[in-house]
Parts: C-alpha cells; sequence; structure tokens
C-alpha cells in the first residue's frame, strides 16, 4: 500500500516566523536601529522621570534666573538649568521635556488613528474593488488635494484647538496615504491562491478580509507608521507655533519656539534649545522608522 | 590537429569546477564541442547545469566562484582573462535564458533594445543596418508582421514570440557559440516544438554551435545530435539519442529513463472504466467572456464559448490545452468563483451557475478544488493543523476536539507526519505543501475534487507518489476526480477520459485509449505529435506540426477557430463552426473531418 | 485621440474633487465655532448691528443657498471679496465698525493672483535645491544597496526629516543672515530673497526623494533584464543611464507630484517666518482673521493646482512608460 512515504517527525519545533517578527528582528540587527532606540528610551524616561525629580515647575517664573544661558555657552550658566532659562526664568530642559510628553502623546494617537482609518478604508477599496473602489479612491484623492496643513488651519484656526480636536484633525488628514497602500495590497492579496483557497471552501469576504488578510498586512504597515509618529510630532509643532497647538501656559515645542523668536538676538537658545532636543528626538524615531521600512522592503521584496 | 585553423575545437571545457561557499556545484567537468554542432546538456535540478550555463556566458556573481579548471574558447582560456571573456559576451558568445518575460527593458520598444545590442557590441555598424538585421532575423524566426513588430513593447509580445526575441537578441552578432538554457521549459507544447525546428534551422543557416540545456530527457533527444548527461555535478555519459535511449551507459542516466512515464507503450494502468450512471458534474454549453482593454477602448475577451461535457461516478476526467485556451476560466466557473455569462453548470443536478451564495457554500461541501501552487496556495502563518481545520470552522461542522481528530486523521492519509500539526508549512517541501492541500480539500469529505494543475509543479518522482495518493485516496473514499492540465504524459497514465480545449472550445471528448490512438481532431494530434517522448512518434511532426499563433481571443474569425492553422482546412471550416460530433464509443470530436470520413465509410 | 478622452475624462474628474473641496471647506468654516463678523465689525459692536451685516452678507442664510450662490459665483470667475482687507493694498482691515474710512473689499481673485506667483517661484526653486540635493544622494545609494553610500542617504534623510522646518528657517536665518551676513531673509526685494526660504524648503521635501530613489533604484537594478543586459553585451554605463534610471523615474514622477502638496504645506510656515509674500502667508492671515472668502478661493485654487499637478505627472508618466494606459 505505502509507495507513499510518511514525511519524518519534525527533529526540532519550527521556530516562529511570523512575518512581523522576522521584521522586527532584521530592523533590530542594524546598527540605525539599536541607537535610534537607545537615545529614544533615554529621552522618553527623561520625560517621564525628570521633571518631577528636579522638582522644578516648568510654568512657575522665576524672574531671578531670567535669561541664563545653557551649560558652557556664554555667561551666569548654572547646573541647575543644563539647558538654561527663558525671559521669564523658567527652565528649558524641564519645559522641553514635558513638551516632549505632549509631543509624543498627540503623535503616537495620531498615527494610530490614521492608521486604522486608512487602514479600514483601503481594506474595503482594495478588496471588493468596482464601485466601491472608484468611491473610496474619490474620496481619498479629494482629502489628498487639501494639503493637510490648510485643512488643520483651518478648522484648528477658527475654532478654539484642544488635544482631542488636535488629534482628531491631524489624524483624520492624514489617513489618506495608508488608505492608498492598503488598497494596492490589498488587490494584490486578493489575487494570491491561498484567497481563491478559501473562497473555495467557502469562507465569507468578511472572513477572509479580517482572518486572513488583515493580520497580514497589518503588522508591516504599522512599522512603516513608526515614521510618521515623528512627521506628526512636527506637525503639532508647526501648528503650536502658529498658536492653534496646545495652548500656553501648557510648553510645547512649538509654542517655546514661537515665543523665543522674539529673543533671538540676545537670547538665542530659547527658540533653538528646544528645537535641537526635538532634532535629537526625531532623528531617534525616523532612524529606528527607517531601519523598519528597509526591513520591511527586504523582508516583502525577498517574499 | 594539424588542420587549418577552421576546423578547431570551438569550445573546450577543461576540468571544470564551480562551488559556493564550501558546496561544489560542478566537479571536474570536461567536454568539447565543435563549430556548427549542437549538443544538448540534461540534468535534474540541482545537477549544475544552469551554473555551466553561467560559467560560460561569463555570469558567474558571489557566492559562485571558479574553483578550477579551464574554459578555452577558440584556445584562449575566458577563466583566465575575465577582460577577454567579457568583451566576447554578447558578441561571440550568446545567452538565452528561460525566462522570456523580464529580459527586456519595458519602456524600450524591442526592436531598439535589438538595435541597441547589435551596435553595443559591433559599434562598427551603422544604426540603419543594425535595423535591417534586426528585421530580417525577426522574419526568420517567424514572427508575423516583423516591421510592425519591431516597433512595439515587450508587454505586446506573447512568451513564445518573446522567446524567439530573445533569440533574435542572441544571434544578431552571428555568435559562434549560442547557450540556450532551458528555453522550452515555460512555454506550451507545440510551442516548444516550434522554438526546437527553428534552432535546427538557424543552427544550418547561420552555422552558430548551440549548447541546448534543458531537465527532460525526450526534448533534448530532440534538440541535439548529441546529450551530455549532467549528474551531481559530473559528466556522466554523452552518447547520440538513439544510443543513450538504447542503451545507457551510466546507472543514473538508466534510472533516468526508466521513470519516464510513457505514452504510447503500456504502463501503469491507473485508468478506470467510467460508469455509466447518472453524471456528477454535466458542463452545458457554458461560456464566459470578460472585460479587458484592448487598442481601441473595451474588448471582450471570449475565455470560454460553448463547452460541453459530462464527468461520472468514478471518473478520472481530464481536461487538457495549452495557454489561451481557457481552462483557468473553466476552473473557476466549476469551482464557482465565478458565474457562467451562458449555459449552465449542473451538479448533480443542480445548477452551480444560479445557486444563491448560500446554497453555494453548502454545495462546497460536496465539491472541492485543490490548487496548483504549493507556496502561494496555503495562508502564510498559519500552522498546518489551522489550514486543516479552517474548513470545518468555516461550515461550522464538529466541535473543537472533533476538528482536531479529523484535522490528524487527514494529516496521516495524506502521509504527513501527525507531529507537524503545530508547525508552519514552511519547512515542507513542495510535495509535501501538495499533500496539504489535498488533506485540506478532502476533509469536508466531498464527492468531486477538482485538481487544478496541481502536479505541474512538483518533479517526476513526487507526481509519481502523489498520483499513487490519489488512487488510494479514490479506493476508499470513492472520489471522483477532475483533472486540470497541460501535461499530456500525466493525463494519459491518470485519466479514463479528457476533454481537449482550443481557444475557449472543447474540441474533443473521449475516452484514453481513443483519444491517443484515434484523435478525432487535427489539433489534438498536433499535440500528441509535439508531447516530447524518448519512444518512436506515433504521429509525425512533419505532418500535424502547427505554425504561427492561435488568433486572438479578442477578435475570432467566424468559423472554426482552428481554421487557421490547420494543415486539413476546408472551406466550410472558415464560414461554421463545427459541434461535438459523436464517433461512437463515448468519442466526441468537434471536426467537419469526421462528418465526410463517416459519410466515406456509410 | 486618446489624449483628449484621458484629459476629458481627468479634468471633469478633478472639477468634482475641486467641487467637493470646496463644499468640505464651505461648510467646515460655517459649522465651526468662530464668527467672523465679529472680527470684523470689532469687539465693541452691538449684538444688534451684527446681526444687521451679517445678514446682509448673506452669512445667516440656510447653508445650501449660501452655497449655491458662491458656486454660482466662481463658475463665473468671481471668487468673492474678502471680508477683511481692503482694496488699496493694506494688508489688514481698518478700524471698527463704525468707520466711515473703510473703503471697498478686495477681490479674492485679485489677491490671489498677486501672491501665487511668488509662491510658484519659491515652489519651482525649492523643487530644483531639492533635486539637486536628492538625485545624486538617492541613485548613488540605490546603486550600491548596503553600501555605504546607502546608509550615508539613510542617515541624511532620517536627519532631514528631523529638522522642523520652523525651527530650521529660525536657525538658518540667524547663521547665515545675521551672522554670517550670507544672503538676506526677512521680507522680499528681490530674487536673492527667495534663496534661503527655498532652501529651507528642499531640506524638508529632499529625505522623501531620497528615500523613493534608493528603494526604486536598488529594485530595478535587482530586475531580470538589468541582470541580463551584461550578458547581451550591454556596458555598464549604458545599463545605468538609459534603463536603470529611467525605469526608476516613474515612482518619484510619483512622487513629485505628492511632495507639490507637501510644498504647500511647508510654504505656509515659512513664508510666515520669513514673511515672504506669497499664497502662504495670505492663508495664514486668512485664518487668522476668519476671512472666509479669502479662506475659501485658496483652497479651490490649491486643489485645481493639484489636480492638475497629478494629470500632468500622470501624462509624463505614460510616455515614459508604455505599459500604463491612458
Amino acid at each position: 500500500m505505502s509507495s507513499i512515504d510518511i514525511t519524518a517527525a519534525p527533529a526540532e519545533p519550527l521556530r516562529e516566523r511570523k512575518v512581523s517578527a522576522r521584521i522586527w528582528r532584521l530592523a533590530f540587527a542594524s546598527i540605525e536601529f539599536r541607537i535610534g532606540l537607545a537615545v529614544l528610551v533615554l529621552l522618553i524616561a527623561a520625560a517621564v522621570l525628570y521633571p518631577s525629580l528636579s522638582g522644578i515647575d516648568p510654568v512657575k517664573m522665576n524672574i531671578k534666573a531670567k535669561l541664563t544661558p545653557p551649560l558652557f555657552m556664554g555667561e551666569g550658566w548654572a547646573w541647575s538649568h543644563p539647558l538654561g532659562t527663558d525671559q521669564l526664568g523658567r527652565d528649558m530642559l524641564v519645559r522641553a521635556l514635558v513638551g516632549l510628553r505632549y509631543s509624543l502623546l498627540i503623535g503616537v494617537s495620531t498615527t494610530v488613528l490614521m492608521l486604522l482609518v486608512g487602514a479600514l478604508v483601503g481594506l474595503f477599496a482594495g478588496y471588493f474593488g468596482g464601485r466601491t473602489d472608484m468611491v473610496l479612491m474619490r474620496l481619498t484623492d479629494a482629502q489628498l488635494s487639501i494639503p493637510m496643513i490648510i485643512l488643520a488651519i483651518t478648522i484648528l484656526g477658527v475654532s478654539r484647538p484642544t488635544i482631542p480636536s488636535i488629534i482628531l484633525v491631524l489624524g483624520l488628514a492624514g489617513w489618506p496615504v495608508y488608505a492608498r497602500v492598503m488598497r494596492s495590497t490589498a488587490m494584490s492579496e486578493r489575487k494570491k491562491e491561498y484567497v481563491r483557497g478559501a473562497m473555495v471552501l467557502g469562507a465569507t469576504d468578511w472572513r477572509i478580509m479580517f482572518a486572513l488578510i488583515l493580520p497580514l498586512v497589518l503588522p508591516p504597515m504599522a512599522f512603516v507608521a513608526v515614521l510618521d509618529i515623528a512627521r506628526m510630532m512636527i506637525f503639532e509643532s508647526v501648528l503650536g507655533f502658529l498658536g492653534l497647538g496646545v495652548q500656553p501656559p501648557t510648553p510645547t515645542f512649538g509654542n517655546i519656539i514661537a515665543d523665543g523668536r522674539k529673543y533671538l538676538m540676545n537670547a538665542w537658545w530659547i527658540a533653538t534649545m528646544p528645537g535641537v532636543f526635538m532634532v535629537l528626538v526625531l532623528t531617534s524615531i525616523n532612524l529606528m522608522g527607517a531601519s523598519l521600512e528597509r526591513a520591511r522592503n527586504a523582508i516583502y521584496g525577498g517574499a | 590537429m594539424l588542420d587549418g585553423i577552421r576546423n578547431r575545437t570551438l569550445l573546450s571545457v577543461r576540468n571544470l569546477s564551480v562551488a559556493a561557499g564550501d558546496r561544489t556545484i560542478l566537479d571536474g567537468v570536461s567536454f568539447d564541442l565543435q563549430p556548427r554542432q549542437i549538443l544538448s546538456v540534461i540534468g535534474e535540478s540541482g545537477s549544475g547545469k544552469t551554473v555551466l550555463a553561467r560559467t560560460l556566458a561569463s555570469w558567474l556573481s558571489p557566492p559562485l566562484r571558479v574553483a578550477g579548471g579551464e574554459v578555452l574558447f577558440e584556445g584562449r582560456d575566458l577563466l583566465a582573462d575575465p577582460a577577454h571573456a567579457r568583451s566576447l559576451a554578447g558578441r561571440k558568445i550568446a545567452y538565452v535564458g528561460g525566462n522570456p518575460a523580464g529580459a527586456l527593458d519595458p519602456t524600450m520598444t524591442v526592436g531598439a533594445q535589438l538595435v541597441e545590442k547589435l551596435r553595443a557590441v559591433r559599434p562598427d555598424i551603422p544604426a540603419a543596418k543594425a535595423r535591417d538585421k534586426a528585421i530580417q532575423l525577426l522574419k526568420a524566426v517567424r514572427i508575423p508582421a516583423a516591421e510592425q513588430r519591431f516597433h512595439e513593447y515587450p508587454f505586446q509580445y506573447s512568451g513564445g514570440m518573446m522567446q524567439r526575441a530573445m533569440i533574435v537578441d542572441a544571434l544578431i552578432s552571428d555568435p559562434a557559440l549560442l547557450v540556450a538554457d532551458n528555453i522550452t521549459q515555460p512555454l506550451d507544447v507545440t510551442v516548444a516544438a516550434q522554438i526546437l525546428k527553428l534552432m535546427r534551422e538557424l543552427n544550418a543557416e547561420f552555422s552558430t554551435a548551440i549548447l541546448f540545456i534543458c531537465s527532460s530527457l525526450p526534448v533534448a533527444c530532440d534538440a541535439a545530435d548529441e546529450v551530455m548527461v549532467l549528474h551531481k555535478g559530473r559528466v556522466v555519459e554523452r552518447q547520440a539519442p538513439a544510443a543513450l535511449t538504447a542503451l545507457p551507459q551510466h546507472a543514473y542516466t538508466h534510472a533516468l529513463i526508466a521513470e519516464l512515464p510513457t505514452l504510447w507503450q503500456g504502463g501503469p494502468d491507473r485508468r478506470r472504466a467510467p460508469a455509466a450512471e447518472r453524471p456528477v458534474m454535466s458542463v452545458r454549453g457554458v461560456s464566459k467572456a470578460y472585460e479587458t482593454r484592448g487598442k481601441s477602448g473595451r474588448a471582450l475577451v471570449q475565455a470560454v464559448r460553448n463547452v460541453d461535457f459530462d464527468v461520472f461516478s468514478g471518473d478520472n476526467f481530464g481536461i487538457v490545452g495549452e495557454s489561451g485556451c481557457g481552462k483557468s476560466s473553466l476552473m473557476r466557473l466549476l469551482t464557482g468563483l465565478e458565474r457562467p455569462d451562458g449555459g449552465q453548470i449542473l451538479f448533480k443536478g443542480e445548477d452551480v451557475g444560479a445557486a444563491s451564495p448560500g446554497r453555494l457554500r453548502e454545495l462546497r461541501r460536496e465539491f472541492q478544488l485543490v490548487l496548483q501552487d504549493p507556496y502561494g496556495s496555503l495562508p502564510p502563518q498559519s500552522s498546518i493543523g489551522a489550514i486543516l481545520e479552517e474548513p470545518l470552522k468555516i461550515h461550522r461542522i464538529g466541535s473543537r476536539a472533533e476538528r482536531r481528530d479529523r484535522a490528524r486523521a487527514a494529516m496521516s492519509e495524506v502521509g504527513l507526519h501527525p507531529g507537524l500539526y503545530e508547525s508552519l508549512p514552511t519547512g515542507l517541501s513542495a510535495g509535501q505543501r501538495q499533500r496539504l492541500n489535498v488533506a485540506r480539500a478532502m476533509i469536508l469529505e466531498p464527492d468531486l475534487l477538482i485538481m487544478d494543475e496541481t502536479l505541474s509543479a512538483l518533479d517526476q518522482t513526487e507526481q509519481g507518489k502523489l498520483l499513487d495518493l490519489f488512487e488510494r485516496l479514490q479506493a476508499q473514499h470513492g472520489f471522483t476526480y477532475i483533472f486540470i492540465s497541460h501535461d499530456l504524459t500525466m493525463v494519459r497514465q491518470v485519466c479514463s477520459r479528457i476533454a481537449v480545449m482550443y481557444l475557449g472550445e472543447a474540441v474533443e471528448v473521449a475516452p484514453n485509449g481513443r483519444l491517443f490512438f484515434d484523435p478525432g481532431h487535427p489539433y489534438t494530434r498536433a499535440l500528441l505529435s509535439a508531447a516530447p517522448t524518448l519512444e518512436p512518434r506515433r504521429y509525425r511532426p512533419e505532418d500535424c506540426l502547427l505554425e504561427g499563433e492561435p488568433p486572438s481571443p479578442i477578435d475570432l474569425p467566424p468559423g472554426c477557430a482552428f481554421a487557421s492553422r490547420c494543415p486539413h482546412v476546408m472551406d466550410r471550416c472558415r464560414r461554421d463552426n463545427p459541434a461535438l460530433l459523436s464517433r461512437g464509443d463515448q468519442a466526441l470530436a468537434a471536426c467537419f473531418l469526421n462528418e465526410s470520413k463517416e459519410a466515406a465509410h456509410v | 485621440m486618446f489624449i483628449l478622452r484621458f484629459l476629458a475624462r481627468r479634468l471633469f474628474q478633478g472639477a468634482i474633487i475641486v467641487f467637493l473641496v470646496s463644499a468640505l471647506i464651505f461648510t467646515l468654516l460655517r459649522v465651526v465655532p468662530g464668527d467672523p463678523v465679529r472680527l470684523m465689525a470689532g469687539g465693541m459692536a452691538p449684538e444688534a448691528l451684527i446681526e444687521q451685516i451679517a445678514t446682509d452678507m448673506g452669512l445667516r442664510d440656510p447653508i445650501w443657498q449660501q452655497f449655491g450662490r458662491y458656486i454660482g459665483g466662481v463658475v463665473q470667475g468671481d471668487l468673492g471679496q474678502s471680508f477683511v482687507r481692503p482694496a488699496n493694498g493694506a494688508a489688514v482691515g481698518g478700524a471698527s465698525f463704525d468707520d466711515t474710512t473703510r473703503s471697498e473689499r478686495a477681490e479674492v481673485l485679485t489677491l490671489i493672483a498677486d501672491t501665487a506667483p511668488m509662491t510658484l517661484q519659491l515652489a519651482l526653486l525649492a523643487m530644483g535645491f531639492a533635486l539637486v540635493i536628492a538625485v545624486p544622494i538617492g541613485v548613488w545609494g540605490g546603486l550600491r544597496p548596503g553600501g555605504w553610500p546607502d546608509r550615508m542617504a539613510l542617515y541624511l534623510s532620517s536627519l532631514f526629516v528631523s529638522l522642523p522646518n520652523f525651527w530650521l528657517g529660525i536657525v538658518l536665518a540667524l547663521v547665515l543672515s545675521v551672522k554670517l551676513q550670507l544672503m538676506p531673509a526677512i521680507g522680499y526685494k528681490g530674487f536673492a530673497y527667495a534663496i534661503l526660504p527655498a532652501l529651507v524648503l528642499a531640506i524638508e521635501i529632499a529625505p522623501f526623494l531620497i528615500r523613493t530613489l534608493t528603494v526604486s533604484v536598488a529594485g530595478v537594478m535587482g530586475q531580470n533584464f538589468i541582470d541580463i543586459a551584461r550578458v547581451r553585451g550591454l556596458t555598464r554605463d549604458q545599463i545605468v543611464f538609459r534603463h536603470a534610471l529611467k525605469n526608476s523615474s516613474i515612482p518619484l514622477l510619483n512622487l513629485i507630484g505628492v511632495q507639490f502638496s507637501m510644498l504647500l504645506g511647508g510654504v505656509l510656515v515659512i513664508e510666515f517666518i520669513f514673511d515672504y509674500p506669497g499664497l502662504g502667508l495670505l492663508t495664514i492671515n486668512a485664518v487668522m482673521q476668519r476671512d472666509f472668502p479669502l479662506i475659501q478661493g485658496i483652497a479651490i485654487v490649491t486643489a485645481a493646482a493639484f489636480v492638475l499637478i497629478n494629470i500632468v505627472v500622470d501624462l509624463v508618466a505614460t510616455t515614459i512608460d508604455p505599459r500604463l494606459e491612458y
């Protein structure tokens, strides 16, 4: 009977080969990713811990210490104010760290919102095709035709900006890109044989979309979304700069820099130091995000 | 040796060894090739033949490296002098690969690229002359409307035409040696036969020596004057085809020949006598057209036109045809993935095409599909157990424990170790994956299993094992099979009744023996004459071989679709389209020749 | 001709998109809290007068009626009048509600037409700088994936994308203009004033161009026909310059189209910082002043510009890649 050979018992349990794990591992192997991760973790820890540990209140004025320059630059610098103080004597480092908290909060929530909305729209458009696709894509195009910032400042400039409304506006303005990417991925996945196999077995469209395709394509997209966290943080700071972000006295990068502009000549650090800080945070996020994107391209390109 | 320079050996490979890391790929390969000689090299995958081809074309990239030996071309060692080797590339040594699809830049016309290539290797030739030469060669390889095709883009060429264009590209610089690496494998049988004939003609006309590399022994024997067998990186044998087939000298060759299934002589008999009961599946006048963008707006592609056949319980029904014949579209209609535009598909009397989605889902428990691609057809991240349980979950059969048991039982039935239940399919070979596919289709205990090119991706031994499995399962569960395939040899071994498709129609439906030994349609005869085999051919290619390409399915001429290529075409054929006529004993063919024969016999 | 059919179809779709955008902005402005009339009339104006002015301006009518009137005007080329700016060219509106010296309001169309060329100049200059920076780095990185040009491209693009444009503008203005006196920064008194803003914008969009280029060049170089080209006898230079670059330019083209949208966003902030009299500065002021007609007009113009850019990009792409259809 048996000209059929039974396959041998597995020698070792097969290691986890989920695509998302592979992407993560490949990215982690690169130096850029690790540098970015290390710096980011350090800064987040500082943002969480330092303001409380140092006991300095970011909004309390301390006129005596006003306009102190940062470490080693100019006269009268002090260790107690490593990044200097502003025109009201508020410590720049603490203000920057508090600003970082808000930036991260808004950046991450906005990105998550964008990702989810965009992914759902793209999934439906790409899977069903035809009329659904056309309608959803026209909607996406229309949204893409308005530069994000015009939409944001229109809404926020004309009404009062609060944190939820900022998150909503930024998130809703940025989803079209994800919708497009998800749509093309869903379209190509749909043509693959395993989807056809599931159809023949009798699976419903919903089952195929949510149990089969979505878990497969969402994690890689989520990795690329890391880059958008940085982008959204910049947008938030731009809004803050224009006065449309989180309102003073809560310090955010944007409004600190906007304030500091007036003192550019004699106390240049008020406007520039927070920016340097921000560049550090963003670069580390972007290094991580770029490595993840590369890893994803490598794995998918090879697959 | 002391003869004039003219008779110097063209290519002399001495003790060539190539390795990748510490793995030896080619081990001391030595052979000679004379000018104007055609030599086939045959070996299974992993034997090193592609590496040999690439070494000759100076196309080795890391991690492959030459570990020793010489390659003397016209007396000079290419390995010792890479600059010289590079100067020969494309000029005196030409290479054609097995993947015509991506071979040219999609943004430039084919003609422009041919001219570019010629002027790159022979800058002394002016552009106008290069252009003329390209067109002349395009005509020589029988590309219709060569002047027009010259200005077209690669995506407008079919697979067969593109392969010919690549041959033109290789020959345009008048090379002394052409290395043809697996060029016929992706092509249909009749197209491959045309290319082989073409190679012989070009060899005579242009005095080019050809090194023809392939993985199929029958094709190798057809193509060349001598066949060289490569096994595990070594040359094990070299003889003329007839001698090789009759008296193989090496054990490996012997085993290779023994393993080849035969078309004409006796072989393992897996054919069943068809039961004459009510048919399990009936296809009646089914047609389907697809919209596509043509030259001027929308155009309709008639993928399936008026197909008619019955499949009885216990049958192994085969559907064969070349690319573009509509069998893939038919498959989608049979499995309910798409609805036909016209006609009916009756499964046990019920019209599948008209069923509601809910009813269709219920019906799916009774007929299932086994897919073609062993790698793409399995969901990438599910464990084997999950894949098997999926159909049960979809149809809500059984409790968790019951599903698990059934999955395990299915696994042992197809020969997969039950311990693999939790693992991902990544470690499985192609053959094992296909078993998994079969198990998945079987687990719902259907009556009918449709196999869509299920064995095409497997090599000979694996195919044999799976065919045994199918037979066993059929004996045990009483399945009916429909095999969709382009491989006549496989169909010959397995199927009880066969339908031959051409351009969307079933042009012949007959029992196995009748189809092969007394075909009723000229296309069937052409197909059979082109089928590669070591045995003496039953139908001579010279009588039946098709020229040119089939007409475009977008605007089909009236009358019989085969009329433009039929060797026995009559006036009537261009006016009327013949229907399937009975020739007695359950054999049907759609050709007017049968009528006249019957008329003559009566 | 097929091009005509293509153009007709796309322009029609574009018109719909512009219509949708305009409707969206229109509705948003009227739905979101914040009364423009109050701003115009001044904080001291009595309620009754506010109502009067609002009704006169048609702001109390149902939205769809207002929109209808607006669209009617747009189709005839009239984008309405600014709520705030006077026609005599002063930047901000006049004094309080009962000031009789308040003159005619400026035409939105005129305001836009005056400032748009400035922004166009800035955008083109910025795109030019960006391409000069990005193309060499991106192509080089793509030709040697994994090598150090590639890593450098990664670091550089990560750095550039982390520099907030407004901060960079301030810093560069401080360093290059004030401390080093190399080029002028604020305002506009000649072409040189556009260089610094354009540079900042270029640094903002360059990373996306670099990233796309490295990926697409590396992708193309890995394709079958590039591999085979060497065996066919083509030289490396021919392969890279005639085939690889041409094939990788298509994703780049698509990106350039999208980047113009990014540019429009960045232009806003940059013009604000450098006091560059372009469309961006106009927009910011319009939003601050709740100048509805001006905001609407700008939205329509930018949407239309975006649609046109996309059409041009697609047309050019079809000439390069024959597989794309009209």
